[in-house]
């Protein structure tokens, strides 16, 4: 018995098929559904070139499925890290494999005051100092994070070098790709950066109560 | 469709540069007497790079509009010196200043200007083009240690052919804002505007000689290299650690105009950095006998 005319129809109707979840691909708007799409697209075209034995077609979206599937899962990862930061110790950690890494020498000034704010910096060695207010930033502190939604998007004070170390920076242009192609991330992003500008709030004002509280009299007596 | 092909000029903007030719605003609040030197400087840097470009200089002059200690003088020269620092001279520059050249020449475009031969050094040529592209090249060329070679390149209008390699040269402008050099100069103008307002806060009479040092860093080749070496010798040696505290100069003014008459076209700086020393020990002395005394 022939089958050759069955496998040629399965493969029509497969490309078919096929076309309206690349249709389906191509009407998504944001990142993630797009990807799922374009995985079913891809599981569709290696299903349906295997009847007609169209290869290079099949190894073509197995190489794209796999890449689909990757990003997908940074995407997902992504969002998750974000969200599992905005509960947890507000940290930016999760923004670590966008960033590129830069080396530092004592001197060096990574960004002056009123300059206008592209990029968001995370400190991974070396002693960093704020220059007018004399503040050394820890390891691990994060710089910038707030300036990118600020609208005068200007560094209200300058960042030094104190000893030679290691930063990693993002630039707030990928920030915002992230930000546009994923609604998720857009959300809990603002999220955090919310509740680390209310953190900073909440600091000065401690700060500010104790500058204001009356020192007690044995302190404020000292010895002759 | 003029919608479409606005945002495809938007998708490829990085490609075939800005649409828009529409300047910035003045600074709000700006003195009737800096408005023509702001002015000024927006047309020189449209015409260099841009409307985006002239919106970061306006930008920079906003932070000096109304402040204490800046006097219209003072922002005057602030405006026109970072106009000229801006728009600062490597290949690209030269051949637009070629090509505007032939535009305006006496009879007209037909009659050539005489050439021009620009002798830049391997670094400034290198390091107009991209980042991605340069910063491979130029450690290959450290690696080998020709980065401050000299090159000679002619800028010809005399010819169909030479025009039109310097309107290529010149349409290089629009990755001008992603290349090495401009990481540079945008490094050096931010900490020059830096040190004014350091000087505003710390030492307000020195804030004019701050602002003056601009002056310092001309042209391009071996004359602007040393100008910018000197700049920053000047600068760190008394400058910052003046403003840092480390340094007890009373009259920064008078040390920074000391200094930059003892600079010479030395690359090895001998007798600046003679200079520098020599006040450097003078104000630690002074200092230390006033905290005796």
């Amino acid at each position: 018995m022939d089958t050759s005319h069955l496998a040629e129809h399965a493969g029509t109707a497969g490309t078919l098929f096929a076309s309206v979840f690349v249709v389906a691909t191509y009407t998504m708007r944001t990142m993630i559904p797009l990807r799922v799409f374009g995985i079913l697209t891809n599981v569709v075209l290696i299903v349906s070139s295997i009847p007609t034995h169209n290869y290079p077609t099949g190894g073509l979206h197995a190489v794209l499925l796999v890449l689909n599937s990757y990003r997908l899962h940074q995407m997902l990862q992504l969002v998750r890290d974000v969200k599992r930061s905005v509960n947890s110790d507000l940290s930016m950690e999760w923004l670590k494999p966008f960033m590129t890494e830069r080396k530092c020498a004592p001197g060096d000034v990574l960004f002056y005051k009123d300059e206008k704010a592209e990029d968001m910096l995370y400190i991974v060695s070396g002693r960093f100092r704020l220059v007018e207010s004399g503040i050394e930033l820890p390891v691990g502190a994060i710089v910038g994070e707030l300036g990118m939604l600020s609208p005068s998007n200007v560094r209200t004070q300058s960042l030094e070098c104190v000893e030679a170390g290691v930063i990693l920076s993002v630039s707030y242009s990928k920030v915002e790709e992230l930000y546009v192609q994923n609604p998720a991330f857009g959300f809990y992003f603002l999220r955090l950066a919310s509740a680390r500008l209310f953190e900073n709030i909440d600091k000065l004002e401690k700060r500010l109560a104790q500058q204001t509280t009356p020192a007690p009299a044995s302190a404020a007596l000292k010895p002759a | 469709m003029a919608s479409v092909l606005s945002s495809l000029r938007y998708l490829l903007a990085d490609f075939i540069g800005e649409d828009d030719g529409v300047p910035p605003y003045l600074p709000e609040g700006l003195p009737d007497s800096v408005v023509p030197v702001v002015s000024d400087g927006i047309h020189l840097l449209m015409d260099y790079q841009g409307s985006s470009y002239a919106q970061l200089y306006v930008d920079r002059v906003r932070r000096f509009v109304g402040r204490p200690g800046v006097d219209e003088a003072m922002l005057g020269e602030i405006g026109r010196l970072m106009a000229q620092r801006m728009s600062y001279e490597d290949p690209i520059r030269i051949a637009q200043l070629k090509l505007a050249e032939l535009e305006t020449a006496p009879g007209g475009p037909r009659v050539a200007p005489a050439d021009m031969i620009g002798k830049f050094r391997l670094v400034e040529l290198i390091g107009a083009l991209p980042g991605p592209v340069a910063e491979p090249v130029l450690d290959a060329l450290d690696w080998v240690g020709w980065t401050h070679m000299p090159v000679s390149i002619r800028f010809s209008t005399r010819s169909r052919w030479s025009i039109r390699r310097l309107k290529i040269e010149a349409s290089l402008r629009r990755w001008r804002l992603f290349s090495v050099r401009y990481a540079k100069e945008r490094a050096w103008v931010e900490r020059w505007l830096h040190m004014i307002s350091r000087s505003l806060e710390k030492q307000p009479g020195a804030a004019s000689a701050v602002v003056q040092t601009a002056t310092m860093i001309q042209g391009y080749g071996a004359s602007y290299r040393q100008g910018l070496a000197d700049w920053h010798a000047i600068i760190d040696g008394l400058a910052k650690p003046t403003f840092d505290g480390a340094l007890p100069l009373a009259d920064l003014a008078a040390a920074i105009a000391e200094a930059r008459a003892t600079a010479t076209p030395d690359p090895r700086q001998v007798a600046l950095k003679r200079a520098i020393a020599e006040i450097r020990a003078r104000a630690l002395f002074a200092g230390a006998n006033a905290a005796a005394g």
